[in-house]
């Protein structure tokens, strides 16, 4: 998008119209006598401007959004099972609000112009219709009932608990910077707690040693995942409130400390396709933060990867295990020493959090 | 014309005259002008604070614009302004986020509550109901006194050299609670608290007054049917605000326990800054509750006083009755009922139970059915009328217009499913700009034009007012409706750039264009400046009813004293809206008129005059302010 001309051309109109403000303004406290706009009529000028002003807006709005369309990543293209059903929702309820808007604001800004004050005018005595007020109470509470049991229909289906056969990968927010984690090989969760934290010594998530568990955990930068298959991802925070955000999946879910909150969906087109698709081949998909959450919020992001159940799966096999990294960095850590418990104890709880 | 019709207000004009004189050497300066008890001096004070406010409130949000424009350039001007916080002209990233929160903390509270609520409700209650002055005027002035206080620690926290709190004017915790998380939660923070605290007591003190003085010092005839849809918004933005600031109240109190004694009401399991912290088994969530619980009466707060005030504004121009006064009513009781079981909209991705989710969705997009017989309503009053233009009216029209648009993305955003791609994006900030932000700033400035003449007893410059307000809708209109297109791009609220994310990077051209609409809508408020301080010296005398309308204020002297009225308060003998009624000959016909005074159009059959209906009200509190204005006599 080349706007360069047009906003040198803005800032030119601009411009002329400042001039012409102040001009106008000298021409009001100086000299009045030869006032050229004393002749003109506010009435036609505003109610005129009114109307003028509805058919370029209304002109305006329709082109950019024309033009804009194709690049609304939160309503075209969804990435994901359920987007497409956010996305036929709110195309029928931008086709639902647009008619309001347009046909409100054009009666709002008509009447304004056709009604303005002319000499010998009267206005007509009308304090009120009962059966007009029926209808517009009526007919809105009939269209939105009927978007909101589409819309409570959908939320259900997307809040529904996991599937069973879920893969479940674990969203780890901290400022500012995601982390992700797989339950490796064992399929299961290592305990970890803020209280097992020791950065220095490699352990950012707080892995509790003690959990053999945890062991073949995979400590990940980028979140990886396999095409059309339900993943259901873990939402943690360390420190404050974070919001995991994957714009093109339709997927937000609060990260919130003490918690653990979920979200799961199914993707449905690999970065390979989109990039096809979209002839970028640098794309990537992102994962954001949308939660304030301090001074690098607005850079919290991390690189997300669809890619097909074989991609995935070399991809997890690549990555350390989380003992390997460990051992990297803390050559004197044996194991076997620290397998005090064996107890089912402390299992990660990854449930709805509810309040 | 006015004079012609109105003799009380003619006759009265002289005697008031010499009580204004009288009035001026009783008293001291201090006694009339900053500790004053008449509503009406502590109106322009809660109104020029709201301005200074507004003016420091809106200057910030041109600096982050400027920011969110152009974020590789350097400005001198930040520089100048922000000092270490914009070294060598970039602002810093943690700063970027304390001139958010306190632009929004600002406009929301200081301005669009205290601003508009203190200046309307307290101006126009008691002159619009008939009454000398508020219930108690010492806590109307304590009401001001506390707020000025709040304010003066809320700008004061600009100036710390930790900065201002900086974790949005939500102040979610534990990015409130932890001064390690970012600096503004320090003492920044702890000013917020005290200022709100202090607000909250201000807003409180308003409220019950408020509320009191149209309960129960209504004139004689005026009953609760009678009232100006003014006075019907204000009273319930008062209930409203009586009821959900103090939760507001004990939302920030725990977070002060957390902050100050270690409790864990809001913080748990938190490693930060290479520590564990020591809370455990507190919920964040539950400020969330806590916070939107006034939150969203909140907005509403903000937004029915200017409802109220464009109803009258809109009828009077139109020479109408307002179509559907009963309606009016009913669906601002709807609404203010409403308002109090929505708040968990705010919170569908907040981590709570999706099953309340369902619940909140249910009763938000109920709330749409009220909001939309309003503004149905209003153009209907629009309808065959002889609509004169006057700044007043321009501005209220503007506002019904950001009503709509702003008001109908709220059925995106309150459908949970949708909003799971649209929280926390630039479409929100479209969404509560238009139609809090700029469909209240409108009420403020219709209600200003309006009503400066009972202000200041002139005018202000109707020319003046047209360019300002072709400035500002225009300016507004391009400021806030691209956003629209930015927030479905995916460009998440509170970034201090773009360029972090691929897809957000291209929305860079827009955010240009909406910082220059910006800019000038900001020169555009020069004009009204202008014209509001001259005019309050240089205007144009006014006349006693300047626009022809009913209401009572306008049968009031031109400069009334406390107590308002001098000798007796006039008896309301009908509504107020009694706009081209057939066969009367003025295209008005205020509501003290006595059935037998009506004037009507020749030939026109004069209707029997049925027994003046039986004043149904107690009346007649008589407080200090009437006996002041006699004792004059
Ligand atoms: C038609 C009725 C309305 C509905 C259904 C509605 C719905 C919503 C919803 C669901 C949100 C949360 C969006 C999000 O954060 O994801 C929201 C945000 C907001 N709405 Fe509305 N709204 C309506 C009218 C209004 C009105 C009349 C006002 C103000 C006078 C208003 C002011 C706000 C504000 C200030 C926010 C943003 C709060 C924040 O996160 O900072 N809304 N609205
Ligand atoms: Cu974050
Ligand atoms: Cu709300």
């Amino acid at each position: 998008m080349d706007f360069q001309l047009l906003f040198s051309s803005i800032q030119v109109l601009l411009g002329l119209i400042f001039l012409m403000v102040v001009v106008n303004l000298y021409l009001v406290f100086r000299l009045k006598e030869i006032d050229p706009f004393a002749k003109w009529n506010p009435s036609l000028l505003n109610g005129g401007g009114f109307f003028a002003f509805y058919i370029i807006g209304m002109v305006a709005a329709t082109v950019s959004t024309i033009y804009y369309y194709p690049e609304l990543t939160l309503i075209v293209n969804p990435a994901s099972e359920h987007g497409v059903e956010i996305d036929r929702m709110f195309n029928n309820t931008m086709i639902v609000t647009i008619l309001v808007v347009v046909v409100t604001n054009f009666v709002l800004f008509y009447y304004s112009f056709r009604y303005r004050t002319k000499p010998g005018r009267k206005a007509l005595y009308y304090p009120h219709n009962n059966r007009l007020e029926v209808i517009w109470t009526v007919v809105p509470a009939i269209v939105l009932t009927v978007l909101v049991f589409d819309g409570v229909g959908v939320w259900h289906d997307i809040m529904s608990d996991p599937p069973e056969d879920a893969i479940q990968i674990e969203v780890n927010g901290k400022q500012f910077s995601w982390t992700y984690r797989y339950a490796g090989a064992d399929q299961e969760f290592g305990e970890s707690n803020v209280t097992f934290i020791n950065e220095g010594k490699g352990n950012e998530l707080g892995i509790n040693l003690d959990d053999k568990r945890g062991y073949d955990d995979l400590v990940t930068r980028e979140l990886h995942l396999p095409v059309g298959v339900p993943v259901n991802l873990n939402i943690r925070t360390r420190d404050v409130l974070h919001s995991a955000t994957l714009a093109h999946f339709r997927v937000k879910m609060d990260a919130v400390s003490g918690i653990t909150t979920n979200f799961h969906f199914v993707p449905t087109i690999t970065t390979r396709e989109w990039r096809e698709r979209t002839g970028d081949p640098e794309f990537n998909f992102q994962m954001s933060c949308q939660q304030i959450c301090g001074g690098g919020h607005w850079n919290m992001g991390a690189k997300v990867v669809v890619e097909t159940m074989e991609e995935y799966q070399d991809w997890l096999s690549s990555q350390q295990t989380f003992l390997a990294t460990y051992q990297g960095t803390n050559p004197d850590f044996k194991p076997d020493q620290n397998m005090a418990s064996e107890s089912e104890e402390g299992t990660e709880k990854i449930a709805d959090a509810g309040l | 014309m006015a004079e012609a019709t109105i003799t009380h207000g003619g006759s009265t004009f002289h005697d008031e005259h010499h009580a204004h004189e009288h009035h001026e050497h009783h008293g001291n300066f201090w006694t009339n002008y900053v500790f004053s008890t008449d509503h009406k001096v502590i109106a322009k004070q809660f109104m020029i604070t709201g301005i200074i406010m507004a003016i420091i409130g809106i200057g910030m949000s041109t600096l982050f614009r400027l920011q969110l424009a152009f974020p590789d350039t350097k400005f001198a001007i930040l520089e100048f302004f922000l000092g270490k916080w914009a070294p060598g002209g970039t602002l810093d990233p943690s700063f970027y986020l304390a001139l958010v929160t306190m632009h929004g903390t600002f406009m929301v509270f200081f301005v669009l509550t205290a601003g508009l609520s203190g200046t309307f409700s307290n101006f126009l209650i008691p002159l619009q109901i008939g009454s000398r002055d508020m219930a108690s005027g010492f806590m109307n002035m304590l009401s001001y006194w506390f707020f000025f206080v709040s304010s003066v620690i809320m700008v004061a926290s600009l100036f710390i050299s930790t900065g201002p709190a900086s974790s949005g004017w939500t102040i979610y915790p534990p990015l409130s609670a932890l001064p390690q998380a970012v600096s503004g939660s320090g003492l920044g923070m702890t000013m917020w608290l005290v200022s709100m605290t202090l607000f909250i007591a201000s807003s409180l003190m308003g409220g019950i007054n408020y509320i009191t003085t149209v309960l129960n010092l209504r004139t004689k005839g005026m009953t609760m049917d009678r009232l100006p849809l003014t006075i019907w918004a204000f009273f319930l933005t008062a209930i409203i605000g009586v009821l959900s600031f103090p939760v507001l109240f004990a939302a920030a109190l725990l977070l002060m326990f957390d902050r100050l004694l270690g409790t864990s009401f809001y913080l748990s399991d938190i490693f930060i800054q290479g520590e564990v912290l020591h809370y455990s088994g507190g919920s964040p969530i539950l400020f969330q509750h806590l916070f939107w619980f006034l939150g969203h009466p909140e907005v509403y707060i903000v937004l029915l006083p200017a409802l109220g005030i464009s109803s009258e504004i809109i009828s009077v121009n139109s020479r109408k009755p307002i179509f559907g006064y009963k309606a009016m009513i009913g669906s601002m009781i709807g609404i203010a009922l409403l308002s109090f079981i929505v708040w968990a909209h705010h919170m569908f991705l907040s981590g709570m139970n999706p099953f309340l989710g369902t619940v909140f969705m249910l009763f938000t997009l109920v709330i749409a059915v009220p909001s939309a017989i309003k503004a149905f309503n209003y153009i209907t009053t629009l309808w065959k009328g002889n609509i004169r233009f006057t700044p007043a009216m321009l501005f209220a029209i503007g506002l019904v217009s950001f009503f709509i648009t702003g008001g109908i993305t709220g059925i995106f955003l309150g459908n949970a499913a949708l909003d799971i791609p649209l929280h926390d994006t630039y479409f929100v900030t479209a969404h509560f700009h238009l139609v809090m932000g700029s469909a209240s700033a409108f009420g403020f400035f219709a209600g200003i034009y309006q009503w400066f003449p009972k202000f200041f007893g002139r005018m202000m410059s109707a020319r003046l007012g047209y360019i300002h307000f072709w400035f500002t809708f225009i300016s507004l209109y391009c400021v806030f409706f691209p956003m629209h297109f930015i927030g479905l791009g995916g460009v998440a609220r509170h970034y201090y750039s773009n360029t972090g994310f691929a897809f957000m990077e291209g929305w860079t051209d827009v955010q240009i264009f909406i910082t220059y609409a910006a800019i000038i809508g900001f020169v555009g408020q020069l004009f009204f400046l202008y014209n509001f301080f001259v005019s309050i010296f240089r205007g144009k005398v006014a006349s006693l009813n300047p626009w022809d309308s009913n209401t009572l204020e306008w049968t009031t002297p031109l400069h009334p004293g406390h107590g308002n009225w001098v000798g007796e308060i006039p008896t309301v003998h009908r509504w107020p809206y009694d706009y081209s009624k057939p066969g009367v000959k003025e295209d008005f016909l205020p509501q003290h008129i006595p059935a037998e005074e009506v004037e009507y159009e020749e030939g026109f059959p004069r209707p029997a005059t049925t027994p003046s209906k039986a004043p149904t009200t107690p009346l007649k509190v008589e407080d200090v302010g009437m006996e002041a204005a006699e004792g004059k006599e």
